[in-house]
């Protein structure tokens, strides 16, 4: 018989997919046996980076941005067709993901080379690193919803560590209750995965997408598939932080490393956001259910045969819980990261607000420019986030505070430093040339476009609260009289050189915008274009199989 | 009937779990979690359709030519073995960390470990 089952061959672009994978898996592995040798492991960790960096430019170049480049590339594992082996895809959507991911991990890579925090943990800080950068990334590269859950589980474990890593009475209380959250969050996701496998037979996205789009010929009843997305939608809320499931976020930013909790808040924050873009825009925007709901917000009519009604309800109410939460919470903290862990809360809003008017609305170019300014807006989070919790991690090791009580005067003690988090304070805030201005600047128009009175009023109470928080923040611990603290620090150049790159990434976006929006612009399209991304999968149909087998039962 | 009793099965491990991971002792909130991953991990199973398989419900068959035989669906259960090794692993790293809260803080007394701020 004839066996459909057949090796395609695989090219570079192909090959460039899982490429950023297994240079961090090998360092990974790398690293755990160099546990006796700090100084290979830290140029083996280095190495890995840059490597990984090269590897995620090269993703971008020749799969997204060249001229002639593809759009999309996908690698099956082993050689199995979609739907039955797991797929990885890289397109517009996973590659800015990667790109944003790559800037703030090689900058949170060499800060950590610098000072490694906690004692009898140390030699496995590096491994622990690169199994959190691989669970990322495989995360954004899967195109299979199990394999989803795996990539979540193995970047949650690293991170479960890092939560206990420094090993305090607050550490291991605050690392129990992360594990508890996590796990119950893990249970919830696999009885989405265990109801969609029910109800639609496929797991790979792209097949899923396929099948909800032409419920009838496959002989599926997609109603249920609104409940168990609104299932799939909490556990990446938990991920992204979004009111009401923002509470572990304060304890558990607190007690990781400061280079690792730039990390959380830039990097698996983001996974949160990818997969509520990438399930609810690629694969269910075509489901044909009928979602009635009345949502006065956005004045465009809601309409249409979809669960994304749903969806956008639950992520504008969200988003403006945790736009206010994050706002308040953060002007009345009385430390720097207690500030920066609620303003993260905060600005993840600014995020969800977008994406839910995204997909409330039927107009389809409102639709790509709503996910444009989302993606903008986490790009610059990802940036000032990333530095401003950096430098925490600075201030932290040079005066071994980061209380507001305990500082002040920074400013004068350390120049570098109080421009970078000044710069990266700016960005938050949204003073333009900077990345953050147009972040927010997008935002408004949006909510301005979809002629969103009470999304306005909240978006800017949201930045008020903002100017409040970083106000607070500078005027504590960088004027003032400076403290014993502060007078008898040294501060680490090397960490205050890797805040004045990213300060410097920061101006640069801002001021070479376009490219930066173009690229936004691709990974929207991408993201709204699920018939390219299910030809570039191509799962092959399931009938055709059952063809060459003869049909004799 | 297999059906009724799955189902009733699944749900007296969800609700045993979530009395538990409402108890005031930590090691009860780890085994709360334990039981309901084992719940979530039946009710995966259970997804996959519990009436005798053919090669039209378990499409990979149909590769391997002539006199399949009668089996459920395999890709549940992949799914399910997977989701065991990670529960697993993840309830070893719970029960080590309860330890260890219980070194640090001297009790497992969830409301007496939030006085200690």
């Amino acid at each position: 018989m004839t066996t459909t089952l057949t090796a395609t061959p695989v090219g570079t672009e192909s090959q460039l997919v899982i490429a950023p994978m297994l240079i961090v898996l090998v360092a990974a592995a790398a690293t755990l046996f160099l546990g006796r040798h700090p100084r290979a492991r830290a140029a083996v960790s280095l190495a890995a980076g840059v490597a990984y960096g090269l590897a995620v430019a090269a993703i971008d170049w020749y799969i997204v941005l060249a001229p002639s480049a593809p759009g999309i590339a996908t690698y099956q594992v082993g050689d199995w067709p979609a739907p039955f082996g797991i797929t990885l895809v890289a397109d517009g959507l996973s590659a800015f993901m990667l790109t944003m991911v790559a800037v703030l991990g090689i900058g949170s890579l060499v800060f950590s080379t610098r000072r490694l925090p906690g004692g009898e943990g140390r030699s496995y800080y590096f491994p622990l690193f690169h199994f959190l950068a691989l669970g990322v990334t495989g995360a954004f590269l899967t195109g299979d919803l199990f394999n989803l859950f795996v990539w979540f589980e193995v970047m949650l474990m690293a991170s479960y560590v890092f939560v206990a890593y420094s090993g305090g009475p607050q550490h291991t209380r605050a690392a129990f209750w992360y594990v508890a959250l996590n796990l119950l969050a893990s249970a919830v996701f696999l009885l989405g995965v265990g109801g969609i496998y029910a109800t639609t037979g496929t797991l790979n996205m792209a097949d899923l997408a396929q099948r909800l789009a032409d419920p009838a010929a496959y002989g599926l009843e997609p109603v249920p598939v609104v409940g168990l997305l609104g299932m799939l939608l909490s556990v990446f809320a938990i991920k992204a932080g979004l009111v009401p499931f923002q509470f572990w976020i304060p304890t558990a930013y607190r007690a990781a490393p400061p280079q690792i909790t730039a990390l959380l808040a830039g990097a698996t924050k983001k996974v949160g956001i990818y997969a509520i873009i990438r399930l609810s825009f690629t694969v269910f925007a075509g489901a044909e259910v009928a979602v009635d709901l009345p949502l006065p917000v956005v004045d465009a009519a809601i309409a249409g045969d979809s669960p994304l009604p749903f969806v956008g309800a639950a992520l504008l109410v969200m988003g403006a819980g945790s736009i206010l939460v994050g706002g308040i919470g953060a002007v009345g903290r009385d430390s720097m990261e207690g500030v920066f862990a609620y303003s993260s809360i905060g600005q993840v809003g600014f995020i969800a607000v977008p994406v839910g008017i995204a997909a409330t609305t039927v107009d389809p170019a409102l639709r790509e420019f709503a996910i444009i300014a989302a993606l903008v807006f986490a790009l610059n989070h990802t940036l000032a986030k990333g530095l401003l919790f950096l430098a925490v991690g600075t201030v932290r090791s040079a005066t071994g505070t980061s209380r507001f009580t305990d500082l002040g005067g920074l400013a004068g003690r350390s120049p570098p430093l109080a421009i970078a988090v000044f710069i990266a304070s700016l960005a938050l805030v949204g003073i333009p040339p900077l990345s953050g201005f147009f972040g927010k600047f997008l935002v408004f128009d949006v909510a301005a476009r979809a002629r969103a009175g009470p999304v306005i009023v909240l978006l800017l109470v949201g930045s008020l609260l903002t100017i409040a928080y970083a106000t607070r923040m500078w005027n504590r611990s960088f004027w003032g009289a400076r403290t014993d603290a502060v007078d008898a620090a040294t501060i680490d150049p090397v960490q205050v050189g890797v805040l004045a790159v990213l300060a410097a990434t920061i101006v640069v976006v801002g001021i070479g915008f376009d490219p930066v929006y173009e690229f936004a612009e691709t990974a929207a399209e991408a993201a709204l274009d699920t018939d390219a991304y299910v030809d570039a999968v191509d799962p092959q149909e399931v009938s055709d199989l059952d063809g060459s087998s003869g049909g004799d039962h | 009937m297999t059906a009724i009793a799955l189902a009733a099965a699944v749900g007296a491990l969800f609700a045993l779990g979530t009395f538990l991971l409402l108890r005031r002792d930590l090691i009860r909130v780890v085994w709360g979690l334990a039981i309901i991953s084992q719940a979530a991990n039946v009710y995966l199973l259970a997804m996959g359709g519990i009436a005798p398989a053919t090669a039209d419900s378990v499409p990979v068959l149909a590769g391997h030519g002539e006199g399949v035989p009668e089996t459920a669906d395999p890709l549940v259960q992949a799914l399910v073995l997977t989701a065991i090794v990670i529960g697993f692993g993840m309830t070893a790293f719970a029960l080590v960390l309860s330890y260890r809260v219980y070194e640090e803080h001297d009790t497992l007394d969830v409301t007496e470990l939030g006085d200690r701020e």
